[in-house]
């Protein structure tokens, strides 16, 4: 049985931005230019979708975002302070898309709660917030499982549930529809629609896009090259697929209507 | 790779319950004890306290029975060929093999002590308790916090490099591979299938490492789970150590001796 | 090359015991002085586990098949964290497959870890003179395992026949000696063989892995 995913309450209006970046490049190594040049702002609240062939650069931005990876050049500050690289800041999330790489302790109650206790919450805290996080993405029945018995499906929706347990203000998902079943797939489609948090979603699963977010967002070849409305965006036939990308099924205009 | 070990400890008995902490103590204590004891006489004793534990675990028979079907080759080979080498006194001749007395006791020896130390450890540590718990008991006892994060993290990514594994070998034999062939072209199958595992986890180590610090790993020691230990708990250790003292205490009585049965 | 339960002396035993903690010690130490072993862990963790699993791959020796140590490349790849990766690896061991045994986990991480610090310092001496070339890399990788194992079997054996609770007279004693340093030379030999062709595989596809942690 499904438990009701719960409607989470939105936090009050602030009109500072989430997310500001400014003129970030980022190379690696063996690979320069991977970030060209990156401006965007993010309000508070707002679902922003990621699009972009592979290797465009949506996973080394998050990864920038988060103070994982530390840009070459540019300014990235997070609710008006920027960026420290290294730092633990719960107040941002990545959810990686392999959830094996996230989950990595050997029980689900365990991984929820690590977050936690490094934040150094005091115990009851730290079970309240477990049980509230479980709850919350409707897998409270699977609290003492050890990882390796859960279903793929399952594993992604309780590694959200250990980011969401720190309650960040920005969370980013990295491919998160990526493997799953159409029942999980549907799930997470209803959590990422009732989420309160502003959200970032870096996804080739373009209808889940349109469903879940206000804002599209094109990266190719490290640089963005279109930000704003969804149908706008997505439905420009010559700009998708001249950046690896094809209309969406259900913005194309039905000549034999089929549905 | 399905790691079927922890089946039976969610179960309830006053073993189950014991404190993981008192468990660990009292398994070291007896163990070590069982591998004290060479008077012979004892031996029933010891098989007796063995099977009393188990008994009260409440675990079913097969459980044991798979750990003990089959022994190590290792004992296998010493309890089958000690009886014909070992000693002077030769009680029976089979052909040209003579089957000498005090190879046979130790022989018996060996064995007895295998089993009851085997039995023992595998009902206190993995058969009544959930081997990860045993594991954060040997935290709370004091093992160094990077040991006890290196057992964590192995025992997590185990199960995932066993299905890794399988698929792998059937993907192989999909495309001819036969496992019986020994040449160097399969022995370095087998080197690239080992090293493909091994760069596999080398590289998945690197997101580990990202999502344990976006998380927060080193912040802070992060506080242990916290053990209420009951009276019951200690009395359950008591009787184990005066069990366990009571075993020592008569071996050294009796000489400490493997031929003592002789006398 | 596991010693299992109930055939050694408690002195043994608890020698065990007693030199594993003390490495095991020296090893935490040597790993908390690098800037920050936070990251290493999960790579020297992940790699006990991918060790674990490829032990548990049988390659076949006629009659029957054996299973890969590769404590050697352990040594050669994890550095000071090879010796609690095999201790913890001989634990999963003893309580998933009843491998080696629970008083024995001292004895036999003594037996499977020095060599496998011994193999670390083989690997490194691969650097002396200036190139650095596949066949380098190949012969000291079969250097480091084949010495690993070696020493192994012999301290195995040295301990398993000196240890046992009966009188064995000094012929059978050399016999079984030779016999079983006969049967093992196979495999020192494959494990020798298969780490060297290792190494070359990862030197090929990973090479920051072989500058070990």
């Amino acid at each position: 049985m499904d438990e009701i995913l719960e409607a989470r309450t939105l936090q009050p209006e602030t009109t500072r931005p989430v997310l500001t970046a400014n003129g970030v490049w980022f190379s690696y190594p063996d690979n320069p230019s991977v970030l060209k040049d990156i401006a965007l702002e993010v309000m508070p609240g707002q679902r922003v979708g990621l699009i972009g062939p592979n290797g465009a650069g949506k996973t080394t931005l998050f990864l920038v975002i988060c103070g994982m990876l530390k840009p070459s050049a540019g300014e990235i500050s997070l609710l008006g302070r920027p960026v420290a690289f290294g730092k633990f800041n719960p107040q941002v999330a990545l959810v990686f898309q392999n959830p094996d790489d996230q989950l990595f302790c050997p029980s689900v109650r365990d991984d929820v709660a690590f977050g936690l206790q490094n934040m150094g919450l005091p115990r009851e805290e730290v079970e309240a917030r477990v049980e509230e996080a479980l709850s919350t993405v409707g897998v409270s029945r699977l609290a003492d499982r050890p990882v390796h018995h859960l279903s793929e499906g399952e594993k992604r929706i309780v590694s959200i549930a250990s980011v969401l347990a720190m309650r960040p203000e920005l969370v980013m998902y990295d491919e998160p529809s990526a493997n799953l079943d159409i029942r999980s797939r549907r799930r997470l489609i209803h959590l990422l629609q009732s989420s309160a948090e502003t959200i970032l979603v870096a996804s080739h699963d373009l209808e889940l896009v349109l469903e879940v977010c206000e804002r599209v967002i094109l990266i190719d070849e490290g640089r963005i090259v279109a930000d704003g409305e969804p149908r706008e965006i997505m439905g420009d036939e010559q700009l998708m697929e001249a950046h690896g990308q094809e209309k969406p099924h259900s913005l194309i205009p039905h000549q034999i209507p089929h549905h | 790779m399905k790691l079927a070990i922890d089946e039976y400890a969610s179960l309830n008995s006053p073993f189950h319950r014991w404190d993981p902490r008192y468990k660990l103590v009292g398994l070291i204590i007896l163990i070590f004890a069982f591998s004290f004891i060479r008077d012979l006489r004892l031996l029933l004793a010891m098989v007796l306290v063995t099977a009393a534990i188990y008994i009260i675990s409440g675990l079913p028979a097969r459980f044991i029975l798979r750990w003990l079907r089959f022994p190590s080759f290792i004992i296998l080979v010493i309890v089958l060929t000690l009886p014909f080498l070992s000693g002077e006194q030769v009680i029976a001749s089979l052909g040209p093999l003579a089957l000498r007395q005090e190879g046979l006791l130790a022989a018996l020896l060996i064995a007895v002590r295998f089993a009851c130390i085997v039995t023992v450890g595998i009902t206190l540590l993995v058969g009544t308790t959930h081997l990860l718990n045993s594991i954060k008991a040997m935290r709370a006892l004091g093992l160094p916090l990077i040991m006890a994060d290196m057992a964590l993290l192995t025992f997590r990514y185990l199960n995932e490099l066993g299905q890794d594994l399988s698929l792998m070998l059937t993907s192989m034999r999909l495309r001819g591979f036969r496992q019986r062939s020994l040449s160097p072209a399969g022995l370095r199958t087998f080197a690239w299938l080992s090293g493909s595992l091994l760069v596999r986890s080398y590289e998945r180590s690197e997101w580990v490492y990202r999502a344990m610090i976006l998380r927060g790993y080193g912040q802070s020691s992060r506080p242990q789970g916290e053990y209420q230990a009951r009276p019951r708990d200690a009395l359950i250790l008591g009787a184990i150590v005066l069990t366990a003292a009571a075993l020592v205490a008569g071996d050294v009585l009796l000489g400490h001796n493997i031929a003592a049965i002789l006398q | 090359m596991h010693i299992p339960d109930g055939i050694l002396p408690i002195q043994v035993t608890a020698a065990g015991y007693a030199a594993t903690a003390a490495v095991t010690w020296y090893s935490l130490r040597k790993i908390k002085q690098k800037e920050d072993p936070r990251q290493d862990i999960p790579k020297a963790s992940l790699m006990t586990a991918a060790f674990f699993v490829v032990s548990l791959i049988h390659i076949p020796i006629p009659p029957t098949s054996v299973h890969l140590v590769l404590n050697g490349l352990m040594g050669a790849l994890l550095g000071y964290y090879a010796f609690p990766a095999i201790l913890i690896g001989l634990f999963f061991q003893a309580v998933m497959f009843g491998h080696g045994g629970l008083t024995t986990l001292g004895v036999n991480a003594i037996i499977m870890g020095l060599p496998a610090i011994i193999a670390t310092y083989i690997f490194r001496l691969r650097k002396i003179g200036n190139q650095e070339s596949p066949r380098k890399n190949g012969v000291f990788g079969f250097l480091s395992g084949f010495v690993a194992i070696g020493l192994s079997v012999a301290m195995f054996v040295a301990i398993l026949l000196t240890s046992l609770p009966a009188d064995l007279n000094a012929v059978v004693e050399q016999a079984a000696i030779f016999a079983l340093a006969i049967a093992h030379l196979p495999l020192m030999l494959i494990e020798g063989v298969i780490t060297a062709f290792l190494v070359v595989f990862l030197r090929r596809v990973r090479p920051t892995m072989l500058d070990s942690l």
